[in-house]
């Protein structure tokens, strides 16, 4: 296997200038990560223009984009353990058993342990990636437009069983993405296409204010309804180390909960939220024995935290080896590269390995920085949670703002990323998520691109879409992955009905 | 404080109708206007109309999936809390208004102000937090940063 392009990256990631950004997006990661409700994504959707504006290069924002995202996976334990309320999707799982420790004087054991369990996750995940990476970009060598085009829906398929068990509104999420990726100029026809006859939007809806409106905006607002639920911050930390015999306890579900968590996470379209849940309730499964999950069993701390860590490297093998992003925050990355005009997919390894090579080693160099900062400066992470949102909330405003101008130096994008954040509050009232409309946005022109390349080169012929094995195989997995939670979901409606049944009789 | 409600299942049909409704007029909206793009040639079989034509399919498809099978929503806010959320937008509207000619640490300072006292700081700690958050962005952005923005009528 030709690891080259890892030593190519570590050259990359250990100048001194990309050792200070990694430090400063893990700090900001952790930060963003333990305030409650605010996720890796809108981290990332704030700091990108201003990464782009500064010039940076695009290893380098690579670097900090990944830097912020594990960093939030980290952070996101913080406020499970210490308010009962998850600082991420990912981190929901972890408050089962962290919080229940918390209240039992254990915070700081919990903290700590989630800390090592976070570490050990994202360092397998890390190998998985360096490993996976090469192997499946030389699969995907062989891809035409037609096979990008069938894989595209094999990626919405995973994501509309996967997500939220709502598929169609995870659906029509991808479906609206697909629809505002077809604003502006078509490449292939000179056509313009929903623009209304407006200048700014011949290119197209910007990807940063798209990101912005759907997610920071909207977040504020959710901020704005929210506050106020009495929240209860526990402050008695105690001992801030994790027992040996805990450790101990937990190594094996921790190894086996970030395997789990990196498969999870190399799928396309799933996240940390669902691969934390497979790996708690597998851990249940298999260890708990004596009924203690959910009241502070350690085993059940270190399985989503080793988890969510690990499915944060996962995700993505699928965006730099395929562009099909594994999550909702690597989508966002991929429209990062998409800025600097580099389109991720398997020759991205040969032409740019430098990009691919130095965000993999960013991830090590990464892992061991957060876990220096997350064991000892953990206390000073904690204190992020008691700054007030009236004092949080408009500095979230502030660099929304900035970032929409700093990138396109226009008060209508501003206008626009308002606008778009009102709708995405509205969604988000009716139960939509914003990761399959970020999703389709990013793929929608890669998609039409494809399969209209596909129908160009069969002319006209929509056999083109079964033609090859590679195409029947994936046509096969995006079936498989959509009838199959079905059939298990109404198999296990039928076995709780027979249950209830006999119990009845 | 929070006066978001829990909606019962009625609600979340009605509301799951209501988007269903939106998303359909939507999506018959979108195919028109995809109907009607003006273009002088297609160097493929599928052209720049085709594409949007099944979105607009699909989405309209998905609608009608969507009125059967709402899922779950949460509650949208009413009252003084409706009243709070849309003044976030309204203060938003009258800060970036001013963005460019009153300048953007001006136009900073009206914007965390509105929105520090529509998230309930009393009005001493909200003047406070404004001018810090003026200061505090002005120096990151225009010293250490060096990223571009309007100077205005007070600065430039």
């Amino acid at each position: 296997m030709n690891l080259e392009y890892l030593w190519q990256g570590f050259a990359v990631a250990l100048t001194w200038q990309n050792l200070l950004i990694g430090f400063v997006g893990c700090f900001i990661g952790t930060m963003v990560g333990a305030l409650p409700a605010i996720g890796p994504i809108n981290g990332i959707a704030l700091l990108l223009p201003i990464a782009y504006t500064m010039g940076l290069p695009a290893e380098s924002t690579m670097i900090l984009l990944a830097a912020i995202y594990c960093g939030a996976e980290y952070g996101g334990r913080i406020s499970s353990i210490l308010l009962n309320v998850p600082g991420d999707a990912g981190a929901v799982m972890t408050a089962l058993d962290g919080y229940p420790m918390a209240r039992q004087g254990r915070a700081g054991e919990a903290l700590a342990l989630s800390g090592l369990a976070s570490f050990v996750g994202g360092i397998l995940g890390s190998i998985g990636l360096a490993l996976f990476a090469p192997l499946l970009s030389g699969l995907a060598i062989g891809f035409g437009p037609a096979e990008y085009f069938v894989l595209m829906l094999f990626a919405f398929a995973t994501l509309g069983s996967m997500v939220g068990g709502q598929p169609a509104k995870t659906l029509i999420g991808c479906v609206l993405g697909l629809m505002l990726a077809t604003v502006g100029l078509d490449a292939t026809s000179g056509a313009y296409r929903f623009t209304f006859n407006e200048p700014e939007l011949g290119d197209g809806i910007e990807f940063v204010v798209l990101v912005i409106g759907l997610f920071s905006i909207s977040e504020a607002l959710i901020i704005l309804e929210h506050q106020g639920r009495g929240m209860t911050v526990i402050r008695e930390l105690g001992r801030m180390t994790a027992r040996m015999s805990d450790v101990v306890k937990s190594i094996g579900t921790t190894l086996r909960s970030s395997v789990l968590g990196f498969v999870v996470g190399v799928l396309p379209g799933t996240g940390a939220s669902v691969s934390s849940a497979i790996a708690y309730t597998t851990a249940k499964r298999i260890s708990d024995t004596e009924g203690t999950f959910g009241k502070g069993d350690v085993r059940g701390l270190a399985s989503p935290e080793a988890a969510n860590n690990a499915t944060a490297c996962g995700a993505f093998v699928p965006m730099l080896t395929l562009g099909v992003p594994g999550s909702g925050t690597t989508a966002v990355m991929l429209g990062a590269l998409m800025l600097y005009n580099i389109q991720p997919g398997p020759m991205l390894l040969v032409e740019r390995p430098e990009i691919v090579g130095g965000l993999v080693a960013s991830l090590f160099v990464g892992n061991l920085i957060l876990l220096a900062l997350n064991l000892p400066l953990v206390q000073i992470f904690a204190r992020v949670l008691t700054v007030p949102n009236w004092l949080l909330v408009p500095g979230i405003l502030v660099l929304s703002i900035v970032g929409v101008y700093s990138a396109h130096s226009s008060v209508f994008s501003i206008y626009l990323m308002m606008s778009i954040g009102l709708v995405g509050w509205l969604l988000r009232k009716a139960g939509f998520d914003m990761a399959p409309i970020i999703l389709g946005f990013v793929l929608g022109r890669v998609m039409e691109v494809n399969l209209r390349n596909a129908l160009a080169i069969s002319g006209g012929e929509l056999s083109i879409l079964f033609s090859s094995t590679i195409c029947i195989v994936l046509w096969c997995m995006a079936l498989l992955v959509a009838i199959l939670p079905l059939y298990l979901s109404r198999r296990a409606k039928r076995r709780i009905a027979a249950k209830n049944l006999a119990i009845a009789e | 404080m929070s006066e978001v409600h829990h909606p019962t299942s009625m609600t979340v049909r009605l509301i799951g109708r209501v988007s269903a409704i939106c998303l359909l007029v939507f999506a018959i909206a979108y195919g028109v206007g995809g109907s009607v793009i003006e273009y002088s040639f297609a160097s493929d079989p599928l052209g720049p109309r085709v594409f949007p034509a099944a979105l607009a399919v699909i989405l309209g498809l998905l609608s009608v999936w969507y009125w059967f099978s709402p899922g779950f929503a949460e509650g949208f806010p009413t009252g003084p809390l409706l009243a709070r959320v849309l003044a976030v937008p309204v203060v938003m509207v009258v800060a970036v208004a001013l963005f460019e000619p009153a300048g953007f640490a001006a136009s900073i300072f009206i914007l965390t102000l509105g929105a520090a006292i529509v998230f309930g700081a009393p009005p001493a700690k909200a003047l406070i937090g404004a001018v810090g958050h003026a200061a505090l962005w002005w120096f990151v952005f225009s010293y250490l940063l060096e990223v571009y923005l309007p100077a205005g009528a007070l600065f430039g």
